[in-house]
C-alpha cells in the first residue's frame, strides 16, 4: 500500500512546471485529423524551442465530439474545437504565449464565445467523476493515472480489507450494473463468491454494440486503468485469479490502450502473482470479438470466450454457478468496474449522496442524434432528459421540434417528449418503456419517422439474432417484414394489434436478452406514436417524409394537397412559369394565396435542410403566381351542367371541392353565408398579407370552370340541399368563431373577439383603433393579425399576452419578426387573470407571471403560474385570440353526421366522408382552426371521393409528365445561400393595409430554384 | 433431496435431481410439446415451444433447461402459454416450406403433429413465394440430403453430431433467419469430419434432414416398422426396419431413442449399410455346379444331391471327413441347427465357424483365467468408468456405437482414457494417454504396467487375496518387466507406461476394452491372459464398469460361439470331451456323438490339404476372402471334394461351391442374435425372401432328413426352446421373454433376471487364476527383404468382407476401394503419394492398392483393411497359428512396398 503512494509521490514530486500543456484527443477526433494537428503542434512547439515547456498529451475522449477535433489547454482550462492545422500557430501565439483565447476556435453560446471549459454549458451541467482522468491523461502511460491516484483505491481495498466487507460495501453504495439491467453489483459479486469451486474468473464485458454507443469505448480508449483498478477489487472480492476483458475487434484503440496498460499495471505488481504484496493473484486477458452483437449477453460472451459460435444459454444455471468452462464466473460492464474505484476511494456514503433513491452514481450517456453537442455525457441519476438535451446537448438544431429519444439502443425504447422533465433512472426508464441500456441516447425531432425508426431497429436486432430461439430468429424478423409493410403503407390497421401480439409473445418467450428485448423499439413507439403507424397505414402518409416507399420528395410528401414541388420549382428555374402554374393547379388552385399565406410544411421536410437552409418554397410559388400571366386558361373543360353536388361555404376547402369536382367535369353549386367568398382567406386574414384583388382572381380563376356562387345565402341544414336533388352535399363552414376566455370582465365595452375584429375590417365595418391602448390575447396567426391590423387602424400601443414563451408561439416565425418590428410589444409566459374597468368600459387586464412546469403530452412544458405575480396592462381594448369553434350548425340535424368529442364534424380521414353517406365534410369545421393547405387538401379528397360515390373514378389529372436531370452535386454545392423576400419598410407598413411582403425578383428565384436537391429523382 | 415433489398440471409427481421439468413431465406421460428435445442431448432450450409457467417465476420458463426443485409448481396448458405455444409454432412455420403432403417424413413430424394439436390456420401452410433452391453441404452427397426450408433450427443435428458423435461435423451459418445448417466453411459433407452416421437425421423432429434414398419411396406415415437387431458389428443395436408395404422394400432405417443397447444411435452400416437386402445379386433359386457351370436347380434336386454327396462321403471316409463351417451372421436358431446337424447327422465334431479367427484367444484366454470368455461387463457401464484402457480396439470404426459411449465417459463424465494402439485411431482424440505400442508386443507393454503397479503398490491386495489364486507365480515374471525393458521391446517410452499404470491402477473403476489387436496374434491367448492378470492385479473385475471387455466382431459371434459351432464345445461351453455331457446331448438329439475335438477353421484348411477333409458345408461364411494367407485357403477350396456354400450372395468362396443353396437374410427371418455383451436379443422378419431363398435352418433340417437325420421346427422360437433345455445359460431364454428387450446370459431358469456383468462375488471358475506370461515375438519379424510389419483390420465403412456394405450407394461413395496406410516418411523414402497405386507384398503373396499416406501410423508399420476383395489384404496375412486357440496372426507379418507404375 505504502509503495504506490510513495511511488505517486515520486511521481508528483518528479512533475515539471510546465508553462502549458496541451491536451488533444486522440481517439474519436482521430477521424477528423487529430493526429496530424498533433504532429504539426509538436513539431511547431520545438521549431520554436517549446517543446520542453509545453508537453502535448495525447488522451481519450475530452467530451465534445461534435466539435471535433478538441484540444484542451491547461492550466487556462480553454477548449478549442474544429482545430486544424492551419490553427496552430495561432494558437501557440496567443494562448500559449500570451494566455489569451482564441476565439474562433471557441464553443459558441448565446452568440458569444465560451473559451474556458468551466463556462461552457456542456461541460457545466455534467458530473465527471467516471470520466474525471478521461482527456486529462495519456492512457498511455500508467504514471499519468497513478498521479491522479489511480489504482490506490484499490491496492487499499486488497491490502487493507476483506473481500466479504468490499462487497458490503459495493452492495450499500447502491452501484448497478451500468450494463443495462441495472442489477445490482454487490449482490452479482456475492453470488460468484458464495459459488462453490476453486477456480474463479472474472470477465470484463466490453462488447459494447449499440448503434450509437461509445462510452465503453471511451473509457478503455481514455482511461483503462480504472476498469483494470476496479476489476482487480471485484477479482479479489469474489477470489476469481483470472480475468477476461471482451472487447469488439473493431475497438483497435482501445485494445491497444488497454494491452499496453495491462502491461505498465504487470511491470509494476499490480498485476500477477501477488499484487502489491497482498498475496492476491490475478491477471487479465483481452480477447477480441468479432462483433456480433449477441456477444453482449453474458451467456453467449462466454461461448465465443470459450472459442465456440457465441449463442446464448438458457440460465440457470447463471454464469455465477456455472460460467466460462463451467466455473463460477462474474460479469460486469466497463463502466461498472469504472465506477468501482470511486466507491472504494470516496466511501459508501459519498457515492450514495449521487444519484436517486433506487439508482446511485452518474450515468455516462452518449449523447446523439439531432442534439446540437453531440458526445459523452456524464451526470448524476436522477438527471431529466430536457437537462440533457438542452442544458447540455444545447438543443436541437435547426430549431426543430424534439419528438422523442430513444435509450438504451436496440433493446430500449422511445421515451416521448412528455417525459421530458422526469428523471432519469433504471427504474424510471423502464416505466416509460425503454431501458437505460448502457447509454445510447439517440434525440430524434420532427424529421424522424417513429414508424422508420422502430423499423431500424428491427433490422438491427433481426440481423444480429444468433437464429438460436424461433422467437427472436423468425419472430424479428416477421415483425420486420410487417414494420416494413406499414412504412410502405401496405398493411391493414388490425395489423398493428397483431404487431403487438406478436411483440409481447416474442418478449415472453425468447432465451435470451436480446430476443427478450428485441421488439421494444416497437411496443414503445406503439405506445407513444401509434397515430403515426396509423398515418402510415390508412392515410399512406409518412409525416416526417422519411419512409422511401411512399415518398416521391419529401416537400411534396409533407403538401397536404400533394403538390409536386420538385417539377414546378424546376419548372420556375428555367422560366417556364405557365407550365409551373399548371403543375400547381393540377393539386392546388391557390398558387397566389399559398404563396403568400401557406404554412408551407414542404419547407420544413425541405432535405436542403440538412446541408444548409430549406428552399424557399412558398416565396417561388408567389414568384410564380405573381409573374405568370395565365388566368384565362382553365385547367378543364367549362361545366355546364346542372349542379349535382351541393357545397356550403366558400373558404379554401369549399371552393378547392367545387374545382377539382370541375376538373372531373361534375358541376356544384357553392352556398356562401357571407355577402363575399374566401371565408377565412377573405375575412380572416388581412389585407397586408392577402391583398383582396390577389384573393379575388384566384377565386374568379376557379368559378370560371363553372361552378355557381351563392353569397348570402345561408344554410340551415344540410338534409334540405339532399331533399333539394343534391347527390352530394360538401360541408366546409369552417371554424369562423373565437372561443370564448372565461374571465372576469369579457363582457366589457372594449372587448372584442380577434376573428370579428379582423371580419369587421375585411367588410369594411371595421372600428378605428385611434390612439388607443390594445391588448391582444394569444399567440396564434389570428391574435398576431389582430394585433398587427390594430397598429394599422391607428392603435398607440399594441401588445400581445401570451402563456407560453416566444418559442412556442404557433404563429409564423416571420410574422412575430414584422410584428415586434412593427412596435408590437410581446409579452410571454403571463396568463390573463381579468380584465379592469372603468366606467364599464375596459381599462386594462390583470396578468399573473408563469413559470415552466413539467411537460404535457407534446412536449411542451405546462405554464404554471407564480403566486403574487400579478401586474396590469392599461389598456382600452382587449381582443382575445385564443382559439377558434368549428361552425357545425348544418349538420347538427337530427340524424345527421356524428360530431367527435372536440364537437368537430367526424369524417372519414382518407375519403373526408362523414358518417352520412351523401355528406362530406373538411376544412375547419372538421380539423378545427388549421391551415389553408389543409383546408385545400380536404376540397380535394372529398372531390374526389364525391366523384366515386356519384360513379366516377375519382382520378385527378396527372401531375408529372416532365423530364428532369438530377443536378450533379457540383452545381448543387456551389448553390448560394437561401433567398430572403423583399418587404416595404416599416414607416409604410404601420400607416395602411398594403402588402408587407414584396416577393422574389427573377433573379433570386432562378437562384432559389436551382438550390432544389431534386430528391424526387432519387432512385431508392 | 434426492426425490424433489413437484407438481405439473395439478399431477403430483416425484422427480430426480438434476432432472428438467420436461423429463419429469415426459417420464410420467404428460406431453408438453417440444421440437429441441432430445433426450440423448443436453438441453439447449432454442425452440421454445416447450414453455411452461411456474409459480413465483415471472415470465414463461423454459421446460426443458429449468431443473425441478421441491415443491415447484408447474402450469404447462395455461391460456397464456397455450397461445405463446400457438405463436412459436406459427412462427415455424413462417420460415418452414414445403407442404406434408409431399413430405417424406409426413406422420412423423412433430411440427406437423403440433401444428393440428394447435390447430393453426391452413394459410400457414401456403409456401411462401418461391426461394430459389440452392446447394448446399449435402448436394451430391449419397446418404442425405437437407433442405433448409424444411428446417426449424433447433439445432439436434448439430448437437448430436457434437455432443454424442463427437464429430462437430455440422454447424449454424450465417445470423437470425438466414441461419442454415451446414459443414465448417460449406464443404461437402464426405470432405467433412463427418462420419455419416446419419445420427443427424434421426434427431431431426421434421423432414429437413432425410436419408436420399428414401425420399419419395413412402412417406412415415405409410411404413411399417419392424423392430429388429442389427446385422453388421456384435453391438446388437436394436434397429427398425421401416418398410413399405406396397413394394415390400426397406425404406429407411430408424431406431428408437431409450431402446437397449444403442439408445437410438446407429452407425452409418447400420443406417445406410441395408441396400444388400433388396440387391439384384441375391440368390434367388439353388445353384448346381455342372461341367464348371451353376445351373439352376429346384430345391428338391439340390438337396438330394448334398444329401446323397455328403452320404457317400461319409460312407466312403468316415464322418470326420466332413466339416461344417457354421455362421457369425447367422441366428442362434441357425448356429445351433447346423452344429446339430453336424454332431448328430453326421457325426463328428468338426464344426467351427469364423469366431475362431477373432476371439478364439479370448475364449481360451478368460475361460483358463475366470472361467468364462465373454465380455464381463455390459456396453452401458462403459460410460460410468473412470478409466478405459482401449487396447487392440479401433472402437469407433469397428465398433462405433460403443465408441459413443467411451466418448461420453471421458466428455460428460470425465473418465481417463488410455488407448494402446499401433496407430493414431481416432479415439486418440479423447484420450488421456495414447501408447502406440509396436504391432505383437502388447505382453510387453501389460507386464511392464503390471511391473508398475506392483513397484508402487497400487495392487488392490484385498482383492488378490481373496478372489484370486496363483498371484505369487505371476511375480517372478513381472519383476525384472520393467518400463525401460518394455520400451525396448514396444518402443513406448517407459514414462508413458508408468502413466498408464497409474492411470489404469489408481482409478475407483477401470474397465479393459480389446479386440482384434489383441487377438489375432500368436500370442493372442498369452495378451488375453495378460490383460486378466491386470484386472485382477487391480481388483477391476466382477463390478460394475469394470472388467476384461473383448468386443465381439460380428452381429452373432457371440451367439454362434455359445451354441455350440465350435469343435470343442457342445451348446453353452459344455465340452464335447466330457462323456457325461455327451451322454446329455445324445439323449437329447437321439444320437449317438463322438466324443473328439473337431477341427478349427484353418486346420480344416489344413487338412484339406492333407486330404484329410473331403467335404465343406459352409453356411453363410466367406474364408476365400476373410482367411489368411488365402492363396492356401482358395488352393484348399479348390481341392475339396464336395463344397457346399449356403449364402445369401455368390461370394468368394461360393464360387469355389458345388452346390450353391440360396438363403434369407436377416430381414427375411425370425430368430435370435446375441450381442457382444451376451445379451440375446430378437430379430425380426420384416420383408419378403427373394426368389426360392429358404431360412438356414429349414434348409439345413431338409439336408438332415433326406440323409436320414429327421429334424423339424415349427418355427424358430420352438428351437429356442430346444436350446433352452440343454444350453444352462440359456436355460432362462424365450422368444416371449426377450420380445422387448433382450436378455443377458447366463440366464439360468425362467425367473432369472440376466446378467448384467459377470464374476459378481466369485468368478465363473470359483477363484480368479493368474498366468504367467512371458513375452514372445510375432512369427513373422521384418528383416531387409520385408522391412514393413503389416497390419490388417477394419474401418468404419465397411463389413468383413464387403459382401453386404459394398451393395450400399451411400458406402461406396466414401468408401470405394482399399488402401494400404503408410507413414510419411516412408512413403517419401519409396517416392509414394497418397492416392498413387502400390505393391504390397509378402512372403505369401502381393497386393496392388492405392496408398495413404498418414501420420496416424507410426514409422515402418503399415496398415490395410481386409474387406476388398480387388485388393485382399489377406493374401498376404501369415496363417501361423496361436497354439491354443489356433487363431492366426492377422495382426503382424513382414512385408515390402514397392510403388508400382501408375496407369496412364
Amino acid at each position: 500500500m505504502d509503495d504506490i503512494e510513495r511511488f505517486r509521490q515520486e511521481l508528483l514530486s518528479r512533475r515539471q512546471e510546465y508553462k502549458a500543456r496541451v491536451l488533444i484527443c486522440l481517439t474519436g477526433c482521430r477521424a477528423l485529423g487529430a493526429q496530424g494537428v498533433a504532429a504539426k503542434f509538436r513539431e511547431r512547439l520545438k521549431s520554436l524551442s517549446l517543446e520542453k515547456q509545453v508537453p502535448v498529451v495525447e488522451t481519450g475522449c475530452i467530451g465534445i465530439c461534435a466539435r471535433a477535433p478538441v484540444m484542451l489547454i491547461e492550466p487556462y482550462e480553454y477548449l478549442y474545437g474544429g482545430v486544424s492545422t492551419e490553427d496552430i500557430d495561432e494558437i501557440i501565439s496567443t494562448t500559449i504565449q500570451k494566455g489569451q483565447t482564441v476565439e474562433r476556435l471557441a464553443v459558441i453560446q448565446d452568440g458569444k464565445p465560451a473559451p474556458r471549459i468551466k463556462d461552457i454549458n456542456f461541460y457545466k451541467k455534467q458530473t465527471r467523476l467516471v470520466l474525471e482522468n478521461c482527456g486529462r491523461i495519456d492512457p498511455r502511460r500508467i504514471e499519468d493515472a497513478i498521479e491522479r491516484g489511480g489504482y490506490i483505491a484499490a491496492v487499499q481495498a486488497i491490502t487493507q480489507k476483506k473481500p466479504q466487507q468490499i462487497i458490503e460495501e459495493v452492495t450499500e453504495s447502491g452501484l448497478r450494473g451500468r450494463g443495462g439491467a441495472g442489477f445490482p453489483t454487490g449482490l452479482k459479486w456475492n453470488f460468484c463468491r458464495k459459488s462453490e469451486g476453486e477456480q474463479k474468473y472474472l470477465i470484463c464485458n466490453a462488447d459494447e454494440g449499440d448503434p450509437g454507443a461509445f462510452m465503453d469505448r471511451a473509457l478503455l480508449e481514455g482511461d483503462p486503468h480504472r476498469v483494470i483498478e476496479g476489476m482487480i477489487v471485484a477479482a479479489f472480492s469474489i477470489g476469481a485469479g483470472q480475468g477476461f476483458i471482451y472487447v469488439r475487434a473493431e475497438y483497435p484503440i482501445a485494445v491497444e490502450h488497454i494491452n499496453i496498460a495491462l502491461e505498465q499495471a504487470r511491470s509494476l505488481g499490480l498485476l500477477g502473482d501477488d499484487i502489491a504484496g497482498s498475496g492476491f493473484g490475478f491477471d487479465i486477458q483481452v480477447r477480441m470479438g468479432a462483433g456480433a452483437f449477441v456477444c453482449g449477453e453474458e451467456t453467449a460472451l462466454i461461448v465465443s470466450l470459450e472459442g465456440k459460435r457465441g449463442m446464448p444459454n438458457a440460465r440457470p444455471p447463471f454464469p455465477a454457478q456455472k460460467g466460462y468452462m463451467g466455473r463460477p464466473t462474474n460479469i460486469n460492464n466497463v463502466e461498472t468496474f469504472a465506477n468501482v474505484p470511486l466507491v472504494m476511494k470516496n466511501g459508501v456514503d459519498w457515492y450514495r449522496a449521487r444519484g436517486t433513491e433506487k439508482s446511485k452514481g452518474t450515468k455516462i450517456f452518449a449523447l446523439a442524434g439531432r442534439v446540437n453537442n453531440t458526445g459523452l455525457v456524464e451526470v448524476p441519476m436522477g438527471t431529466t432528459l430536457r437537462e440533457i438535451i438542452y442544458d447540455i446537448g444545447g438543443g436541437i438544431p435547426k430549431g426543430r421540434k424534439f419528438k422523442a429519444a430513444q435509450m438504451g439502443g436496440p433493446s430500449g425504447g422511445c421515451i416521448p417528449a412528455k417525459y421530458l422533465d422526469t428523471e432519469i433512472d433504471y427504474d424510471s426508464v423502464q416505466q416509460m418503456g425503454a431501458i437505460m441500456g448502457s447509454g445510447g441516447l439517440i434525440v430524434m425531432d420532427e424529421n424522424t419517422c417513429m414508424v422508420d425508426i422502430a423499423r431500424y431497429f428491427l433490422e438491427f436486432v433481426q440481423a444480429e439474432s444468433c437464429g438460436k430461439c424461433t422467437p427472436c430468429r423468425v419472430g424479428t424478423k416477421k415483425m420486420l417484414q410487417m414494420l416494413e409493410a406499414i412504412s410502405r403503407g401496405e398493411a391493414k390497421i388490425e395489423d398493428l394489434d397483431y404487431l403487438q401480439y406478436l411483440a409481447e409473445h416474442i418478449k415472453k418467450a425468447s432465451l435470451c436478452g436480446l430476443g427478450q428485448t428485441a421488439p421494444n423499439p416497437v411496443l414503445s413507439t406503439l405506445r407513444h406514436f401509434r397515430d403515426e403507424y396509423e398515418e402510415h397505414i390508412v392515410l399512406k402518409t409518412c409525416r416526417a417524409a422519411v419512409c422511401e416507399a411512399l415518398v416521391r420528395a419529401s416537400c411534396q410528401h409533407a403538401c397536404p394537397a400533394g403538390v409536386n414541388v420538385p417539377e414546378y420549382l424546376a419548372l420556375a428555374a428555367e422560366g417556364r412559369l405557365g407550365e409551373a402554374a399548371n403543375i400547381i393547379r393540377r393539386r392546388n388552385p391557390f398558387i397566389s394565396v399559398c404563396g403568400r399565406v401557406c404554412d408551407h410544411p414542404c419547407e420544413q421536410r425541405c432535405r436542403r435542410s440538412e446541408i444548409d437552409h430549406p428552399l424557399a418554397i412558398r416565396a417561388l410559388k408567389r414568384y410564380i403566381a405573381d409573374n405568370m400571366d395565365d388566368y384565362a386558361n382553365l385547367m378543364a373543360r367549362r361545366v355546364d351542367k346542372p349542379a349535382e353536388v351541393a357545397i356550403i361555404g366558400s373558404g379554401p376547402a369549399g371552393l378547392s371541392c367545387g374545382y377539382f369536382l370541375a376538373l372531373m367535369q361534375r358541376s356544384s353549386v357553392i352556398f356562401e353565408a357571407q355577402p363575399i367568398p374566401g371565408g377565412m382567406l377573405a375575412l380572416g386574414i388581412p389585407e397586408f398579407r392577402l391583398p383582396k384583388e390577389t384573393l379575388q382572381k384566384e377565386i374568379d380563376f376557379i368559378l370560371s370552370h363553372g361552378i355557381e356562387l351563392r353569397t348570402n345565402s345561408r344554410i340551415e341544414d344540410a338534409k334540405e340541399l339532399i331533399d333539394k336533388g343534391f347527390k352530394a352535399v360538401f360541408v366546409a363552414t369552417g371554424a369562423q368563431l373565437g372561443k370564448a376566455i372565461n374571465i372576469e370582465g369579457i363582457e366589457l365595452k372594449g372587448v372584442l373577439d380577434a376573428l370579428e375584429f379582423l371580419r369587421d375590417r375585411a367588410l369594411g365595418k371595421g372600428q378605428d383603433c385611434d390612439g388607443k391602448a390594445v391588448v391582444v390575447l394569444g399567440g396564434g396567426n389570428v391574435a398576431v393579425d389582430a394585433a398587427r391590423s390594430a397598429v394599422r387602424l391607428g392603435a398607440a400601443k399594441v401588445t400581445v399576452l401570451y402563456r407560453r414563451t416566444r418559442e412556442e408561439m404557433p404563429a409564423y416565425e416571420e410574422e412575430i419578426e414584422e410584428a415586434i418590428q412593427e412596435g408590437i410589444e410581446i409579452i410571454t409566459l403571463g396568463i390573463p387573470k381579468r380584465i379592469l374597468s372603468r366606467n364599464s368600459t375596459v381599462s386594462g387586464i390583470e396578468f399573473i407571471r408563469a413559470e415552466l412546469g413539467k411537460a404535457e403530452a407534446d412536449g411542451r412544458r405546462r405554464p404554471v403560474p407564480v403566486e403574487g405575480s400579478e401586474s396590469v396592462i392599461e389598456c382600452d381594448m382587449v381582443i382575445p385570440a385564443i382559439g377558434q369553434v368549428a361552425s357545425t350548425e348544418v349538420v347538427t340535424f337530427s340524424g345527421g353526421p356524428e360530431l367527435t368529442d372536440w364537437g368537430t364534424i367526424k369524417v372519414d380521414p382518407v375519403s373526408r366522408n362523414t358518417t352520412i353517406s351523401e355528406i362530406f365534410s373538411g376544412g375547419d369545421c372538421v380539423s378545427g382552426p388549421s391551415s389553408v393547405i389543409a383546408a385545400i387538401a380536404s376540397g380535394q379528397q372529398a372531390a374526389v371521393h364525391i366523384d366515386r360515390l356519384l360513379g366516377g373514378s375519382g382520378e385527378l389529372p396527372g401531375d408529372t409528365g416532365f423530364s428532369f436531370v438530377k443536378p450533379d452535386e457540383e452545381t448543387l454545392a456551389k448553390s448560394p445561400p437561401r433567398v430572403e423576400e423583399k418587404i416595404i419598410p416599416l414607416d409604410k407598413r404601420k400607416r395602411g393595409f398594403a402588402e408587407v411582403v414584396l416577393g422574389l425578383d427573377r433573379e433570386q428565384a432562378v437562384c432559389e430554384a436551382q438550390r432544389c436537391l431534386r430528391c424526387d429523382l432519387e432512385e431508392s | 433431496m434426492d426425490e424433489p415433489a413437484v407438481r405439473i398440471n395439478g399431477k403430483a409427481l416425484i422427480g430426480q435431481t438434476g432432472q428438467s421439468i420436461l423429463e419429469l413431465a415426459l417420464a410420467n406421460g404428460i406431453e408438453i410439446p417440444n421440437l429441441c428435445h432430445d433426450a440423448r442431448l443436453s438441453p439447449s432450450g432454442s425452440c421454445r415451444l416447450c414453455l411452461v409457467e411456474v409459480e413465483g417465476q415471472k415470465g414463461p420458463v423454459c421446460a426443458c433447461t429449468l431443473q425441478i426443485q421441491p415443491g415447484m409448481v408447474v402450469r404447462a396448458e395455461t391460456e397464456e402459454i397455450r397461445a405463446i405455444r400457438k405463436t412459436v409454432l406459427e412462427l415455424l412455420f413462417y420460415e418452414h416450406r414445403g407442404a406434408c403432403t409431399t413430405c417424406d417424413e409426413n406422420g412423423n413430424c412433430k411440427l406437423q403433429r403440433y401444428a393440428y394439436e394447435y390447430q393453426l390456420s391452413d394459410d400457414v401452410f401456403e409456401p411462401p413465394a418461391g426461394e430459389e433452391r440452392r446447394e448446399n453441404y449435402t448436394t451430391g452427397n449419397e446418404a442425405l440430403e437437407y433442405e433448409p426450408g424444411k428446417c426449424i433450427r433447433c439445432g439436434r443435428c448439430i448437437r448430436i453430431c457434437e455432443e454424442v458423435q463427437a464429430d462437430s461435423a455440422l454447424t449454424f451459418k450465417a445470423r437470425a433467419a438466414s441461419v442454415e445448417v451446414t459443414t465448417a466453411f460449406d464443404i461437402p459433407l464426405n470432405d467433412s469430419t463427418c462420419e455419416l452416421c446419419g445420427q443427424c437425421i434421426s434427431s431431426c423432429p421434421t423432414g429437413a434432414l432425410y436419408e436420399r434414398a428414401a425420399k419419395g419411396r413412402g412417406q412415415c406415415k405409410d411404413l411399417l416398422r419392424t423392430r429388429t437387431t442389427c446385422p453388421y458389428c456384435g453391438v446388437g443395436c436394436q434397429i427398425d426396419l421401416n418398410v413399405n408395404p406396397k413394394t415390400d422394400e426397406i425404406v429407411r432405417v430408424t431406431s428408437e431413442v431409450g431402446c437397449i443397447p444403442n439408445d437410438g444411435n446407429l452407425c452409418v452400416k447400420g443406417r445406410f449399410g441395408m441396400d444388400f437386402v433388396t440387391s439384384g445379386k441375391r440368390l434367388a433359386e439353388p445353384l448346381i455346379k455342372r461341367n464348371g457351370r451353376f445351373e439352376k436347380a429346384t430345391w428338391e434336386e439340390a438337396i438330394k444331391f448334398v444329401a446323397e454327396s455328403l452320404k457317400r462321403i461319409r460312407s466312403g471316409f468316415g464322418a470326420d471327413s466332413i466339416a461344417g463351417l457354421s455362421s457369425a451372421k447367422c441366428t442362434n436358431e441357425d448356429n445351433y441347427v447346423f452344429q446339430k446337424f453336424i454332431r448328430a447327422c453326421i457325426g463328428t465334431n468338426n464344426v467351427d465357424h469364423c469366431a475362431r479367427l477373432c476371439h478364439a484367444s479370448t475364449v481360451a484366454g478368460l475361460a483358463r483365467a475366470f472361467g468364462s470368455g465373454a465380455m464381463t461387463n455390459s456396453i452401458d457401464e462403459l460410460k460410468n468408468a473412470g478409466c478405459i484402457f482401449v487396447i487392440g480396439s479401433n472402437t469407433t470404426e469397428a465398433h462405433p456405437v460403443i465408441g459413443l459411449y467411451i466418448k461420453e465417459a471421458v466428455m460428460k463424465n470425465g473418465a481417463e482414457l488410455i488407448v494402446a494402439d499401433p496407430r493414431k485411431i481416432d479415439l486418440v482424440r479423447f484420450a488421456r494417454l495414447h501408447i502406440a505400442q509396436k504391432p505383437g508386443t502388447d505382453v510387453a507393454l501389460i507386464n511392464a504396467m503390471m511391473n508398475v503397479i506392483i513397484n508402487e503398490e497400487l495392487h488392490d491386495k484385498a482383492f488378490i487375496n481373496e478372489r484370486t489364486e496363483d498371484f505369487e507365480k505371476l511375480k517372478p515374471v513381472l519383476k525384472d518387466f520393467t518400463p525401460e525393458k518394455a520400451e525396448a521391446i514396444t518402443t513406448i517410452p517407459a514414462e508413458k507406461i508408468h502413466t498408464a499404470a497409474r492411470l489404469y491402477a489408481k482409478a475407483e473403476t477401470a474397465s479393459i476394452i480389446y479386440s482384434m489387436g489383441i487377438t489375432q496374434h500368436t500370442t493372442g491367448t498369452d495378451n488375453v491372459l495378460s490383460l486378466a492378470n491386470l484386472a485382477m492385479l487391480t481388483g477391476n473385475v466382477g463390478a460394475e464398469s469394470t472388467g476384461v471387455n473383448p468386443l465381439r466382431g460380428q452381429n452373432n459371434v457371440q451367439g454362434a460361439c455359445d451354441l455350440g459351432a465350435l469343435p470343442n464345445v457342445y451348446p453353452g461351453y459344455q465340452s464335447v470331451e466330457d462323456s457325461q455331457i455327451q451322454a446329455k446331448f445324445e439323449s437329447a438329439w437321439g444320437q449317438k456323438l463322438s466324443g473328439q475335438k473337431g477341427l478349427t477353421v484353418v486346420e480344416m484348411m489344413h487338412a484339406i490339404e492333407e486330404d484329410k477333409i473331403k467335404a465343406l458345408y459352409i453356411m453363410g461364411e466367406n474364408p476365400a476372402l476373410s482367411d489368411p494367407n488365402l492363396n492356401r485357403t482358395r488352393k484348399a477350396l479348390e481341392k475339396v471334394d464336395f463344397l457346399v456354400s449356403q449364402d445369401i450372395f455368390l461370394s468368394e468362396t461360393a464360387e469355389y461351391a458345388d452346390v450353391i443353396l440360396p438363403a434369407v437374410c436377416f430381414a427375411e427371418k425370425d430368430g435370435t442374435f446375441t450381442n457382444t455383451e451376451r445379451r440375446v436379443q430378437r430379430v425380426r422378419k420384416a420383408v419378403a425372401p427373394p426368389g426360392k431363398a429358404r431360412i438356414d435352418w429349414e434348409i439345413i433340417c431338409d439336408v438332415a432328413t433326406q440323409m436320414g437325420y429327421p429334424m423339424s421346427y415349427e418355427g424358430a422360437d420352438k428351437i429356442m426352446d430346444e436350446i433352452a433345455t440343454v444350453t444352462p445359460i440359456y436355460g432362462g431364454m424365450s422368444f416371449e421373454r426377450i420380445d422387448s428387450v433382450g436378455l443377458q446370459w447366463p440366464c439360468l431358469d425362467k425367473e432369472h433376471p440376466g446378467t448384467r456383468f459377470l464374476h459378481e462375488g466369485t468368478f465363473k471358475r470359483g477363484k480368479g487364476k493368474f498366468h504367467p506370461v512371458e513375452f514372445t515375438a510375432a512369427d513373422e519379424l521384418p528383416n531387409e527383404d520385408y522391412p514393413f510389419v503389416l497390419s490388417t483390420g477394419r474401418q468404419l465403412y465397411q463389413f468383413h468382407t464387403g459382401t453386404m456394405t459394398r451393395k450400399s450407394a451411400v458406402i461406396n461413395q466414401v468408401s470405394p476401394t482399399g488402401y494400404v496406410e503408410i507413414h510419411p516418411d516412408d512413403a517419401a523414402g519409396l517416392g509414394i503419394s497418397s492416392g498413387e497405386n502400390v505393391e504390397v507384398i509378402t512372403r505369401r503373396g502381393k497386393v496392388t492398392t492405392l496408398a495413404r499416406v498418414t501420420g496416424n501410423i507410426e514409422k515402418g508399420w503399415l496398415f490395410m483393411p481386409f474387406h476388398f476383395r480387388e485388393g485382399p489384404a489377406n493374401m498376404l496375412t501369415n496363417d501361423a497359428l496361436d497354439p491354443t486357440a489356433k487363431i492366426p496372426e492377422y495382426k503382424v507379418c513382414a512385408a515390402a512396398v514397392n510403388k508400382t507404375k501408375q496407369p496412364d
